[in-house]
């Protein structure tokens, strides 16, 4: 096995940056593994685009050390770069070509000799407007096309800055499932989203950032399980008619004794379980929400 | 090198799906080879000048034995209010056989005499009918409104001569009175004519043309940021950068050697002076398209730009148009150099060793403008 083989597909050690005065990255240190989803999430200005930018080498770290499948991004950018896929929050897309041309001209930038364009349009949903200009699109097939560019050189790691923002359930769920599969074919995923939702169902492991730090790194069960807590709502309706709701705590050693009393008196109406959000774990750790 | 063929290849369609640059450029080459050869290819050298020589027999026989100077053609008139309505344009003049002068009043239907040919006179001078000879002839000069001063003065020196002459004094002049001598090239019979001084011109606002185009087409990549795409792939912006020269080097020259071509510029004088001049201008000019791009983030805001920058270096394009008029501070202007090459070239025949130092010191602005263009784009993208 060569190095990169061997290495972790992304390593982090307390990187730092600052735009002047202000600094908008401070220590932050992580890694993520070949095949795992890795979800980047917080508020703008928390530091997120600036933190992608350095791992994809538009900008340099004023200290850390930042490696990409075992190279240094700023000693071995061509090389990084040859190996990883980025799909932009802006649909940064040359409106006036096609998209089997702008996925052609990308090719050609990687040295793709016979780029799968065929097979890449088919699997984004685009294979029947593929010679159509990239401006005649809407918003969802333009992110369509930006995820089938990120795909074009088969990435080892893969940068997804709000791949479903504004799109319709349809066209997320699709992308969705193309985010899992790269990761179950080894692909490192990185993705930076505001969906909570989505962090939840597609991440591995999730990071909380704001002002330029690291509040936590976990997966998204054990975040939960450390910060949040889960309960029990029970509604019954009494002899006198009257509806009554019982919330009761999960992780309690009374939970059971109470659960059943609440149902051995009157008529239970409903139960439901209830656990804390990403969101609400995120607003816990940072003390402040993601808007 | 790979990468910045693609970089180009992509540009070009981009550039050739943009109608608008298209057309300017294909239409505007057409419209200026077309102005170019509808502009008169002639300058007219002569000077008409009428008289009314009035009764005075010696002057009558001075004017039969003089005939037409070079430069100078003399009409004579045989009545002085002939003279001065031809001058205040009331009547047409015609020259007919034998050098006879004929009349006609155009407005009052009058046709024009056959077998002869029109003439202008530009000033008229009328001597009195009946001279006393015991004095000097006092002559009146009719003067056109549109005359210009140079010609009045050269008139009025003229009369002093034939009055000098009248009066039996010799002029004040060593014989041979014709010890002239030529300051630079002598274009007696073959001076610059309207069409020869458009040249640069033309090729400055092909060159402003392409500037517009590539302006654009750097801006949109900023403004839509494809630029990060590219650059988050093997590719740099280096090769960004060195593609988009590229680009609107060989674009700008190309169009401006076409137009070259199409108005026979390169008969003129040294082509590898001309193809060179041209390469300079477009290297100018795609270095002024970068900053243009990097300011401008739609159309209005590239042509706002693009005009801002291009109408002052188009002041050396105009003083060439009309040589005497600029002002010193002109020589100052960057682009004035290429167009004082293409105006030696193309109406002096100037070849390389003459245009040594002109040549220097566009190169040296090219490299200025062209280099400030580069720092100021990277900077941009760099600040995305």
């Amino acid at each position: 096995m060569s190095q990169s083989q061997e290495a972790k597909a992304i390593e982090v050690s307390d990187i730092e940056y600052s735009y002047g005065s202000t600094k908008a990255v401070r220590g932050i240190s992580f890694s993520v593994d070949r095949g795992e989803i890795f979800g980047f999430l917080g508020p703008n200005g928390a530091g997120k685009s600036t933190t992608i930018k350095m791992l994809t080498g538009q900008l340099i770290p004023r200290s850390g050390r930042i490696s990409i499948l075992g190279m240094a991004v700023h000693g071995h950018s061509a090389e990084v770069h040859q190996r990883i896929g980025v799909c932009f929050e802006e649909k940064n897309l040359y409106l006036q070509m096609s998209a089997e041309e702008n996925l052609r001209f990308f090719a050609s930038l990687f040295g793709i000799r016979r780029p799968d364009v065929k097979g890449l349009l088919e699997r984004v949903n685009l294979a029947s407007r593929s010679r159509d200009r990239v401006s005649t699109y809407s918003k969802g097939m333009r992110q369509r096309l930006m995820m089938a560019r990120a795909l074009i050189n088969e990435p080892d790691v893969l940068f997804l800055d709000e791949p479903t923002d504004g799109l319709d359930p349809v066209s997320a769920r699709a992308i969705r499932t193309i985010i899992r599969e790269k990761a179950h074919e080894g692909t490192a995923v990185v993705l930076t989203t505001h969906d909570m939702y989505e962090a939840d169902e597609l991440s591995d492991r999730v990071a909380f950032i704001t002002e330029g730090r690291i509040h936590a790194i976990d997966t998204p069960e054990n975040l939960k399980l450390k910060h949040g807590s889960r309960s029990v709502t029970v509604r019954r309706r009494m002899r006198d008619s009257e509806v009554e709701e019982l919330r009761l705590e999960l992780d309690t050693d009374t939970f059971s004794r109470k659960l059943a009393e609440a149902t051995a008196s009157g008529t239970v109406m409903t139960i439901h379980s209830e656990e804390a959000t990403l969101e609400d774990i995120f607003v816990e750790v940072t003390g402040r929400g993601l808007e | 090198m790979r990468l910045i063929l693609a970089i180009l290849k992509k540009d070009l369609i981009e550039f050739s799906r943009e109608k608008i640059y298209m057309v300017l450029s294909v239409v505007g080459l057409v419209l200026f080879a077309v102005v170019f050869w509808l502009m008169p290819d002639t300058v007219q050298e002569q000077t008409t000048v009428g008289i009314y020589p009035g009764e005075n027999p010696l002057l009558i026989q001075a004017l039969d034995e003089a005939g037409d100077e070079d430069g100078l053609e003399i009409v004579r008139f045989a009545g002085q209010d002939d003279l001065r309505r031809v001058i205040a344009g009331n009547l047409e003049a015609w020259i007919g056989e034998h050098g006879r002068t004929i009349l006609r009043d155009r407005s009052a239907g009058e046709r024009a005499p056959e077998n002869a040919r029109r003439v202008s006179p530009v000033i008229g001078i009328a001597f009195p009918d009946a001279p006393v000879s015991s004095e000097l002839p006092h002559a009146r000069i009719y003067v056109n409104n549109d005359t210009p001063r140079e010609i009045r003065g050269a008139m009025e020196s003229m009369i002093r001569e034939i009055a000098l002459a009248f009066a039996g004094a010799p002029l004040p002049v060593t014989e041979p009175a014709e010890d002239e001598i030529i300051l630079g090239t002598d274009r007696l019979g073959r001076q610059i004519s309207m069409r020869e001084r458009m040249r640069p011109m033309l090729v400055y606002f092909v060159l402003m043309m392409e500037t517009f185009a590539l302006a654009s087409l750097i801006a949109a990549e900023i403004s839509q940021r494809t630029v990060l795409a590219v650059v988050a792939t093997p590719a740099k912006l280096s090769h960004l950068l060195a593609a988009k020269a590229i680009h609107g080097i060989s674009l700008a020259s190309l169009q401006a050697i076409i137009l070259l071509v199409a108005t026979a510029s390169f008969t003129t004088g040294n082509w590898f002076v001309l193809v060179l001049a041209s390469l300079l201008g477009a290297g100018m000019f795609t270095g002024i398209a970068m900053l243009v791009g990097s300011a401008g983030r739609d159309f209005i805001e590239n042509l706002f730009f693009t005009v801002a920058l291009v109408i002052p270096l188009a002041v050396p394009a105009f003083s060439a148009l009309m040589p005497g008029v600029g002002a010193a501070w002109v020589r100052f202007v960057p682009s004035y150099g290429l167009l004082n090459i293409l105006t030696e070239v193309t109406s002096h025949g100037a070849g390389l060793s003459d245009l040594t130092i002109p040549l220097l010191t566009s190169l040296a602005w090219v490299a200025a403008i062209f280099g400030l263009g580069l720092l100021v784009l990277t900077k941009k993208v760099r600040s995305l």
